[in-house]
């Protein structure tokens, strides 16, 4: 056996890590050190990036196993397209866009699951049904959120796009997203050894007893749940999801237990930093967060791919 | 289990491991297996023989639990039909090597091992030992999709080992292996029955399963089949109905013409 010292060593680096971010994220910015703005503005925005960040990462960690696909990311189920059509429909009857949102991912992601039944019900491994599935609901939600958009009055076409590819400005204090992403975090916690079997195959993890149809089930519903949550809260944001738990694999840990606390922490860290540049970086104007994060993210993923493949 | 006890079990009453009555079982609609009608007791070792289509890995399939659609018949694994086995203890019955890996994620070898994990007796094997027993000691660090064909195979076959079922099914296990290599697994797999433990593989080459098997399943791809010992079904007549040519044997070495 490995000593497990590099695996609570990185753990306790990324903490410090992510903490430091925080207060970085939470210190700077236009008005300075103000107490009563940090706790009235900042932190609920930061506390929302954090969650986000960390649902988002696990999400795509719960996903790539479930479909058995390293490049699935939270997206490819179709929630976030239910959402947009959801937090469109929101703006047109000038209700609130977030109970849009959130009624339009359950739609979607309850649509998912009638569908996926009989994928799931089989023993077998079914996965590329599944995320076909996945991938014709998001194509039917976003071809009807790019109708919408269409019929968006002119003055709330911008805040309209600027929700679809993701945006912090508005999101609320609520510590939804933090408790969603420390209870998902856990579940994948205490079912480490299980989740790893499933990376052996469906077949193969149901022959050394594991309950693979529950196990699958659950996987998509927290999942479902956890992108639902962070659509919800501030729209579509990209790459965190898809990104996190993919270097993570690439960096060499293997373990599922391991990798949910790594993808839990550096998912809110990834997406805190990027909120912070999208707020400071041509202040007081604020740049989409999604965009930001992408554009310094993937170029480092690509070095890092480019380095490692030598 | 008890070691004292096995050794005093009379023959006729022991229950045996595996039992199927009437399993039948279709693919593209053509019958391949009729009525299989078959006993694997404890300490036996069955090579499944059949040309290729004859359906050996879907009897596998079907023996372990795995879905095989338009199957008849009842398959037992300890007396017990197998549907009614949970799905926990079911693991501790019976391990299958399927013929092909899924290797999605980058695992490495060692902890492949460690996860294929189910039942730690007194006489389980550990890694370190099968893995040293199969000649990939070498290998424990490295990724199992990263192996050649024949380094996976030995590495499938460690980690059904390792599942410590009372009984293998293992499809294939040496297709892959050079001659040094095949005549290590068969060595390994002639000990590996002792006890209350058997396997049953499906493999190709008669001189192999003469050295290595006890008893053989010979599918004639038609739904016929015929079960014995190795000495009955390993003849002239029943390897040409098997694979459609002649066979003539030199000093236990089986040619085909």
């Amino acid at each position: 056996m490995r000593p497990r010292d590099p695996a609570i060593l990185r753990i306790a680096l990324l903490a410090l890590a992510t903490a430091l971010v925080a207060a970085l994220a939470l210190g700077l910015g236009s008005g300075g050190w103000d107490w009563a703005l940090i706790v009235s503005l900042r932190a609920p925005r930061v506390a929302a990036a954090a969650g986000v960040g960390s649902l988002l990462a696990l999400a795509g960690l719960a996903l790539q196993v479930l479909l058995r696909n390293p490049l699935a990311d939270p997206y490819v189920l179709g929630h976030s397209s239910g959402a947009s059509v959801g937090a469109l429909t929101a703006l047109l009857l000038g209700a609130q866009l977030w109970i849009g949102a959130a009624a339009g991912a359950l739609v979607a992601g309850l649509a998912l699951l009638w569908l996926a039944r009989p994928a799931l019900a089989a023993a077998d491994d079914a996965s590329p049904r599944l995320i076909l599935l996945g991938a014709m609901l998001a194509a039917v939600f976003g071809a009807i959120a790019t109708l919408m958009l269409a019929l968006v009055p002119d003055q709330r076409l911008r805040g309209a796009i600027f929700w679809m590819v993701g945006d912090l400005s508005g999101a609320d204090a609520s510590l939804w997203n933090l408790a969603g992403a420390g209870l998902f975090a856990a579940w994948l916690w205490s079912r480490g050894r299980s989740v790893d079997r499933l990376m052996l195959g469906a077949d193969a993890a149901w022959l050394l007893g594991e309950p693979v149809r529950r196990l699958r089930l659950e996987l998509l519903v927290f999942a479902s749940l956890a992108v639902g949550l962070a659509v919800a809260t501030c729209g579509s944001i990209g790459f965190v999801g898809l990104v996190v738990a993919q270097g993570w694999r690439l960096a060499g840990v293997l373990r599922t237990r391991e990798l949910a606390l790594l993808s839990l922490l550096s998912g809110a860290s990834l997406l805190m930093a990027a909120d912070l540049l999208a707020r400071i970086v041509v202040a007081p104007l604020e740049l989409p967060v999604g965009a930001v994060m992408a554009l310094i993210g993937a170029p480092c993923f690509i070095w890092f791919l480019a380095r490692g493949v030598k | 289990m008890n070691p004292a006890a096995q050794g005093f079990a009379p023959a006729a009453s022991r229950v045996p491991l595996l039992q199927t009555q009437g399993l039948t079982l279709k693919a593209a609609g053509r019958v391949l297996v009729d009525a299989l009608d078959w006993r694997v007791h404890a300490g036996e070792r069955w090579c499944v023989i059949g040309r290729n289509g004859a359906g050996k890995s879907l009897v596998l399939r079907a023996l372990a639990g795995l879905g095989v659609p338009g199957r008849a018949g009842e398959v037992l694994w300890q007396g017990r039909p197998q549907q009614d086995w949970p799905v926990v203890a079911a693991a501790a019955t019976r391990a299958l090597m399927p013929q092909q890996a899924q290797d999605r994620f980058a695992l490495t070898v060692e902890r492949t091992l460690a996860l294929s994990q189910v039942v730690v007796s007194s006489d389980s094997r550990t890694a370190g030992e099968l893995m040293s027993a199969l000649d990939i000691a070498t290998l424990s660090a490295r990724r199992a999709d990263q192996l050649s064909g024949g380094e996976r195979q030995r590495v499938a076959l460690a980690q059904c080992a390792m599942q410590g079922a009372a009984l293998m099914l293992l499809d294939e296990p040496v297709s892959f292996q050079d001659p040094a290599h095949q005549q290590l697994v068969g060595r390994w797999l002639a000990e590996a029955a002792t006890g209350e433990r058997a396997w049953i593989a499906s493999a190709h080459d008669p001189s192999w399963i003469g050295r290595v098997a006890t008893h053989v399943l010979a599918l004639f791809g038609d739904g016929c089949w015929q079960a014995g010992p190795v000495d009955d079904i390993l003849s002239e007549d029943v390897l040409e109905r098997t694979y459609g040519c002649a066979w003539r044997s030199v000093e236990d070495v089986w040619i085909p013409a």
